[in-house]
């Protein structure tokens, strides 16, 4: 099958198997690794990307389903060679250890932020809920998404 | 691998199903054919793809705002977010919002959620007690039926396999209505009802002329159960009319013992959720419950709390 999308601003049409995830084909087809291969099932949140803005797990997102969609991963977050707002945050705060969990944190946060300028903590937490990590106890990533937002106001 | 037909009419997909029966499955959201295909659960040649079908999707008030036609791809986030529903049937954007995460919502759809069959769905009690009504497309026509009528055991549905779930109706008197849907999980968020309930009454001053209570989780299929509606029937939902409600939904449920709890501690559970929903239903029917804010998943209020 041939597809057509546009990921992180850039348009490819590459020929993939019919019923590909928008995962694997980020990964294997495009090789922008970021987007993490966690664990299948909708669970975890590692391999959050926005589609049109909206936040998704593109482990369960038939690719076929996206065509013609603005699709941005990770990659697509700094500007320009710099980490954006949310991003340095999350260096800022030690809100990545491990890391495998951050890609699809910063994701989720930046869906957050384009939908509310300053969230609460209690907004914050509902919208990372679809995001597990095993490392930080989640305090040092809700001081992380309170800076970016803070910054971005 | 599956091959993917993307239709671009719901007669197209009834055709393409009729003529692919048995190896083809309709996929909307994908939240849950995805998993069960990557773990074998179900064995496609081909995924209809319903997202193109525009006509399937949205949230669409008739009749003055009396009734809400909800399309089977409308998606769970969008439900959420709706402030309408939000004051008029606030038991639907409840069971919304605790759904799986943000991202899960952003791609399930109602139809889906439906129509996969799961005993412990978040979409079906509170369509029960707001009194829907499906319509289903299949190769003879349009049908409309209870929604009640949809469920066939855990997993299955009454539908054929060339039908589609094309939409649900509710009706949404004026006023002097309230719903509420509560759950019991293991953990906060990102689970799935041990126990699912939801309550809706409508009332004539503070005096109940119509209820509805519908649990999810404790039966093979969700439950509408007349007989704990008919205690808040007539009562201005005091203490004991709620608990007599609980007391017959714990009896006519039919839970298993399993990761999210055991037969008995569900049947406890049932009881006390329903006399909590019934009475935070009656408090947003009487006026006596803030516009557009959901209950706390567990149905504690505050002042019970301390």
């Amino acid at each position: 099958m041939r597809i057509e999308i546009v990921v992180n601003g850039d348009r490819y049409v590459k020929e993939v198997m019919a019923d590909l995830s928008l995962l694997d084909f980020l990964r294997e087809v495009l090789g922008l690794t970021g987007t993490k291969w966690g664990c299948l099932t909708g669970d975890c949140g590692a391999c959050t990307v926005l589609v049109d803005g909206e936040p998704v797990v593109s482990c369960l997102q038939l690719l076929r389903q996206v065509e013609g969609r603005d699709v941005t991963t990770i990659e697509g977050v700094e500007h320009s060679g710099e980490l954006d707002e949310v991003q340095a945050a999350f260096v800022a705060n030690g809100g990545a250890q491990c890391g495998f969990c951050t890609p699809g944190m910063i994701m989720s946060t930046e869906a957050l932020l384009r939908a509310n300028r300053s969230p609460s903590e209690s907004q914050i937490r509902e919208a990372l809920s679809g995001n597990l990590c095993r490392c930080t106890g989640y305090s040092k990533i809700i001081d992380a998404v309170l800076q970016a937002a803070a910054e971005r106001a | 691998m599956a091959e993917v037909f993307a239709a671009g009419s719901i007669e197209e997909v009834v055709a393409f199903l009729a003529g692919h029966r048995g190896v083809s499955l309709p996929i909307a959201g994908g939240t849950d054919v995805m998993v069960d295909k990557r773990n074998g659960r179900v064995h496609p040649e081909w995924l209809v793809d319903l997202t193109s079908l525009e006509a399937l999707a949205g949230i669409e008030f008739r009749e003055g705002g009396k009734v809400v036609r909800i399309g089977s791809m409308t998606r769970i986030r969008s439900l959420e977010l709706d402030p309408v529903l939000g004051r008029r049937a606030a038991a639907l954007v409840e069971a919304a919002r605790l759904l799986g995460s943000v991202q899960i919502r952003t791609m399930a759809t109602v139809g889906g959620n439906l129509c996969h069959g799961t005993p412990s769905a978040e979409m079906p009690p509170p369509l029960l007690v707001h009194d829907a009504d499906c319509e289903v497309a299949g190769p003879s026509g349009r049908r409309v039926m209870p929604l009640v009528d949809l469920f066939a055991g855990p997993g299955r549905t009454v539908l054929e396999p060339d039908e589609l779930l094309v939409a649900l109706e509710l009706r949404l008197p004026d006023s002097g209505v309230g719903s509420c849907y509560l759950r019991q999980t293991v953990r906060w968020s990102m689970d799935l009802a041990g126990v699912g309930v939801a309550a809706a009454v409508e009332v004539d001053g503070s005096t109940v002329t119509k209820a509805r209570v519908a649990l999810g989780a404790v039966a093979p299929v969700p439950l509408l159960v007349a007989e704990a509606a008919n205690a808040l029937v007539g009562t201005e939902l005091d203490a004991g009319a709620a608990a007599e409600a609980g007391r017959r939904a714990a009896a006519a449920c039919s839970p298993i013992t399993d990761a999210r709890g055991t037969e008995s501690y569900r049947r406890q559970v049932v009881a006390v959720l329903v006399e909590r929903a019934a009475r935070i239903a009656w408090l947003r029917a009487t006026g006596s419950w803030p516009a557009g804010v959901p209950a706390p998943a567990n149905g504690v209020l505050p002042s019970e709390v301390r």
